[in-house]
């Protein structure tokens, strides 16, 4: 391919080079137009407060008019006593009704009526580059929206944390060797040594680094595995129970992680998901739970995790439908 | 990201610049009605899916980072943290998984851009580039990658924003980017490559791109493989520390001849046979003198044409320098 270069000293004057923060995609210009939305927000969305520190910690999804609302389990576990606003009025006292763990869901009851919970009956797969809205930051009396766009394909998120034997491994003239191990590991309770030669895994050999690892990435999290291996003269075989990576190295530790905020920012919970709709609004930890809604105030889903600097999840309309007549039955 | 600091006051005018096919929305403050937005999202949608086909994978050693195919025959922008060094092989993924091998051509170490080369029968998907360099700060724009890696359930991220900031050899959106967008493309809403993604600020909402005029402005060095520049995204590998691993004597019939072999070394590896004689270093005649002062200039990693005959056949190798022990 031939292009011409072209040779451009372009730049724009300097006061111009700039744009001010509220026209920028998070800024109130941008807020102010989805005033039409903000109507579904301030109507559907519960705010929950913690009793002692009073700040709003996590939103909810109403789902029915006399109280019933959906939110985030593994967040609203984290705060001892709560309230709760849904438009402008306060409802103490809240209760939690049912819970489901495979959606990380559980549905909370206050004390009132004449609410407006969303409407399911609207819900429906959104195509990539669809605005959607969600709650930003809250006001006492006033939701405030954010707006993003669907961002990758609807689909599972698998769940849970890697299997881990729990030591280094090297590469040497062809011998795969134990490095570093870490305390309180499998490996560590199995009583391999840093230097050991590894042969086999449950008696097939080892041909290197990579291979062992691929072997593991189809283990879970307590299964046990048969190390075969060479220390000193002495050949043996150890049984390595193998453990959940976040167990033993604790979560927010890649550089990802760090980028998106760690712990104060991303939900600790966001893997593990049956069905997600991802969007790339900009929500954190404490923004989750809300209902989210279309240009056209259709109701799609419900956000339920912050993944990262650029990823959002919400279960979608469908499913959260389901789930909610399943919740309503136990009850 | 010391933005503020590489600001340039330069001004002149550019003269009416045409308006006419620029999108209402990017005229206007800000969205002031729903159906700006609604616009907005039907000139992103109708752009979404040719420009992620063109969206790719680039993975090399552990690493993962973004690029964009822009011609049919597969010339790719990404950035130069991405490829980090010229004339290397580098793994391509599609969207839909499909695998291709890519070498990297030049680089530009001190902004960040950089070219690669599908080595493929094509055609391959690719996208237009914006070489009038007609987005203006306030423009909407969207970005494109395989954040934190290639993941085929997911499928390339977009993501939606403003340009916020401008300067000769970065510009600046609020379309977040994480580890894994960068080399990524980033477009103005009529499908045009603007940028390629390269850092980010402490804020999320600080995403840095390389512009296209930048590319532009070093397009025939970067197409010839040069590595640009002494800047930060990129190291040139250390002078000196490349290692054949083969000792050779000029005979007295002014010949280079292989006297011994390193075990392991990268020319025993290539095939070199203490005896044979060496013709040809990088493309000259073979002397003890022009060995000495390539191996001098080149660190490892860099590579070393080499052509010798074992008495009974000729080889040529292009070898990888190994590490000076």
């Amino acid at each position: 391919m031939k292009i011409i270069t072209l040779i451009l000293a372009v730049a724009l004057p300097l006061a111009a080079n700039s744009l001010p923060s509220e026209k920028r995609k998070n800024g109130p210009l941008v807020q102010d137009a989805l005033s039409p939305v903000q109507v579904s927000l301030q109507e559907s969305s519960a705010v929950f407060y913690s009793n002692e520190t009073s700040k709003a910690f996590l939103y909810g999804t109403v789902v029915s008019d006399d109280g019933l609302i959906m939110t985030k389990a593994s967040e609203i576990e984290e705060v001892e006593s709560y309230y709760v606003r849904v438009g402008t009025k306060k409802f103490r006292n809240p209760v939690v009704v049912a819970r489901n763990d495979v959606w990380d869901v559980m549905m909370v009851k206050i004390e009132a009526e004449g609410l407006k919970p969303v409407d399911f009956s609207q819900a429906k797969d959104l195509a990539h580059g669809t605005w959607v809205v969600s709650n930003g930051a809250t006001e006492r009396r006033f939701r405030r929206p954010r707006a993003g766009i669907i961002s990758a394909n609807k689909r599972e998120i698998p769940g849970g944390s890697p299997a881990v034997l729990g030591v280094g491994l090297k590469e040497k003239d062809g011998d795969l060797l134990v490095g570093e191990i870490t305390e309180d590991s499998g490996a560590a309770d199995a009583g391999l040594k840093e230097g050991d030669k590894l042969l086999k895994v449950d008696g097939s050999d080892i041909k290197n680094r990579d291979g062992l690892v691929a072997y593991l990435k189809e283990k879970s999290p307590g299964d046990k595995i048969k190390l075969t291996l060479i220390r000193g003269k002495e050949e043996m075989t150890l049984e390595v129970e193998l453990m959940a990576r976040h167990k033993l190295y604790g979560n927010g530790t890649t550089r990802n992680d760090q980028l998106s905020g760690g712990e104060a920012q991303q939900s600790a919970r966001r893997t593990g998901f049956p069905m997600v709709m991802q969007h790339e609004t900009m929500l954190n930890k404490n923004t989750v739970g809300g209902p989210v809604f279309t240009l056209d105030n259709q109701f799609v889903g419900m956000n339920i995790a912050a993944v990262n600097r650029v990823e959002a999840f919400a279960i979608p309309g469908k499913e959260l439908s389901q789930i909610v007549a399943e919740l309503k039955k136990s009850l | 990201m010391k933005f503020g600091t590489i600001l340039m006051a330069t001004s002149f005018a550019l003269g009416a610049r045409a308006h006419a096919d620029r999108p209402d929305f990017n005229n206007k403050e800000a969205p002031q009605t729903l159906s700006d937005f609604r616009e907005i999202q039907s000139a992103l949608q109708f752009h979404l899916e040719r420009t992620r086909s063109a969206t790719v994978c680039l993975q090399m050693g552990g690493s993962s980072g973004s690029a964009v195919i822009i011609s049919k025959d597969g010339l790719v922008l990404t950035a130069a943290h991405v490829t980090s060094k010229v004339d290397e092989e580098i793994k391509v993924i599609m969207e839909d998984g499909s695998e291709f091998t890519g070498r990297s051509l030049g680089l530009n170490s001190e902004t960040d851009s950089a070219m690669l080369q599908i080595e493929g029968d094509g055609p391959f998907p690719f996208v237009e580039v914006d070489m009038d360099d007609s987005t203006e700060l306030g423009d909407w724009v969207y970005s494109l990658g395989h954040s934190g890696g290639f993941d085929k359930a997911r499928g390339v991220n977009v993501r939606v924003g403003r340009l916020v900031r401008t300067a000769p050899t970065t510009v600046q959106s609020d379309c977040m980017l994480i580890g894994g967008d960068s080399g990524g493309p980033l477009f103005n809403m009529a499908g045009q490559l603007i940028g390629i993604h390269s850092r980010v600020g402490a804020s999320r909402e600080e995403s840095m791109h390389v512009p296209i005029r930048e590319f532009q402005d070093h397009w025939d060095e970067l197409m010839e493989g040069k590595f640009i520049g002494e800047g930060g995204f990129a190291k040139k590998s250390k002078p000196g520390t490349g290692f054949l691993g083969v000792v050779t004597e000029e005979t007295e019939e002014g010949v280079l001849k292989v006297t011994e072999l390193w075990e392991d070394g990268v020319g025993e590896k290539a095939g070199l046979k203490v005896g044979d004689l060496i013709i040809e270093i990088a493309g000259e005649k073979a002397t003890k003198e022009l060995m000495t002062s390539k191996l001098a200039e080149l660190g490892a990693g860099d590579k070393l044409k080499l052509k010798w005959t074992t008495g009974e056949e000729t080889k040529e190798e292009t070898i990888k320098l190994g590490e000076r022990p």
